[in-house]
């Protein structure tokens, strides 16, 4: 399916087509279970978040007009930031430190995978331009959902020390984004 | 060394924050602010939706999951059958769920005052033999007028409907379909016309009509849905209980 087909399907489902709705969940559930997978690497809270997902797909499909997200992107952004609000819903900032440190990350590196399936988008050379632990942080967070909190723990530095970090890294990016 | 090298964690302003925000590093607090902005402020919205065009190919990194069958189950129930969940704006839980039993509480007083009216009609035709079972549901949904009375007798081929309020738009039907457990809706046909109406269904799908099925009716073209499932808004529903 084209990202055309996936467009029409968004707009008809804004127009409260169950057919349309039915065919976007079909074509586009499997990556968005990965979406909350990922985040929540818990399956029923995943399969819960899912659940919640495509619901506000269907309640909130005009907002994508206003959106410059491709469509496959939209989606993917309303399952990040909902499984994203689940997981610091979940575990207050105060105990994050305590639970990140020591625990292992279980996914696969998010780089390689990233930079397999991505190569040439101008986010991936502006992140290589990054030193190597700065643009991994970037991705992690990006992929699994990282608060600074975990990303601390990982990288044992203190957590104004991480934000301040990662925000050099984010405002060069943007100047490298923006070049 | 570069300028941005020489910064404090409260520079960048704005637009790091949105980056922040995007990336999904907010502790709870920021980040409900940040949304909050997000629906406010359109420069801030913006400059949100801009991140999330930068980072979106990193999304490559996720992998594709095939999920369980019960999770689109789930969603259509909350879509399209319970009615009292359809209408509501942002899926907020307990106001729904309180809604949802005020309304079965309302189907209850609405069974009990209408059932002797319908069902006694529809036993008429052979006064002497003794009651035989009987399944009722009242139709029903929020932000909907529409109201129906099914019922069905058992044995029987036959579906008694009592229009109580509510009309279709100009140019649309009622179509009434019946959905078992977490099978897919079956369709028991576009309602005819009529204050009183009676809807004959084949034996196969007579079987998935029992105590605990739930019926919903959707808003469809003329003849029917044309693709064998409900395409318009679900106007009202309500489960069959035995009498």
């Amino acid at each position: 399916m084209t990202p055309q087909d996936i467009t029409k399907l968004i707009v008809r489902v804004s127009m409260k087509d169950r057919a349309a709705f039915d065919a976007l969940y079909r074509e586009t559930s499997a990556k968005l279970f990965g979406v909350c997978l990922r985040i929540l690497r818990d399956r029923g809270e995943a399969e819960e978040a899912l659940q919640e997902v495509y619901v506000k797909i269907w309640t909130k499909a005009d907002r994508f007009a206003v959106s410059e997200l491709s469509p496959i992107s939209w989606l993917v952004a309303v399952a990040r930031n909902h499984s994203i609000d689940v997981i610091r819903a979940r575990r207050p900032a105060a105990v994050d430190i305590d639970q990140a440190v020591g625990v292992s990350d279980p996914s696969p590196d998010p780089e390689a995978a990233a930079a397999l399936t991505s190569e040439g988008a101008r986010v991936n050379t502006c992140l290589e331009e990054l030193e190597k632990d700065r643009a991994d942080a970037v991705r992690g967070a990006y992929l699994n959902g990282d608060s600074y909190a975990e990303l601390a723990g990982r990288f044992g530095v203190p957590l104004n020390t991480m934000r301040t970090w990662l925000r050099r890294s984010l405002m060069k990016l943007k100047e490298c984004l923006e070049r | 060394m570069s300028l941005v090298d020489d910064i404090g964690p409260d520079a960048g302003g704005d637009d790091i924050v949105a980056a922040e925000y995007v990336l999904g590093v907010l502790p709870t607090q920021e980040r409900a602010t940040a949304a909050r902005r997000i629906d406010a402020d359109r420069g801030f919205a913006a400059m949100v939706d801009r991140w999330e065009v930068h980072f979106a190919p990193l999304a490559a990194g996720y992998a594709a999951v095939e999920a369980p069958a019960s999770v689109k189950a789930a969603v259509d129930r909350r879509l399209f059958v319970d009615g009292s969940r359809r209408v509501a704006p942002d899926g907020g839980r307990p106001g729904l769920l309180s809604s949802l039993a005020l309304w079965r509480g309302i189907a209850v007083a609405a069974l009990a005052a209408l059932a002797l009216y319908v069902v006694l009609p529809l036993l008429a035709p052979r006064p002497a033999i003794q009651p035989p079972a009987t399944l009722v549901a009242s139709l029903a949904a929020d932000g909907s007028d529409v109201r129906y009375l099914a019922v069905i007798e058992e044995p029987g081929d036959g579906i008694g409907l009592s229009h109580v309020s509510g009309l279709p738009p100009e140019g649309r039907a009622f179509e009434l379909w019946v959905i078992a457990g977490e099978q897919p809706p079956v369709s028991l046909g576009v309602i005819p016309t009529g204050p009183a109406v009676r809807m004959v269904v084949g034996t196969d799908i007579r079987e998935k009509i029992a105590a605990g099925a739930v019926f919903a009716i959707s808003l469809e073209p003329p003849g029917g849905s044309p693709t064998g499932q409900p395409t318009g808004a679900v106007v009202a529903a309500g489960d069959l209980r035995k009498i």
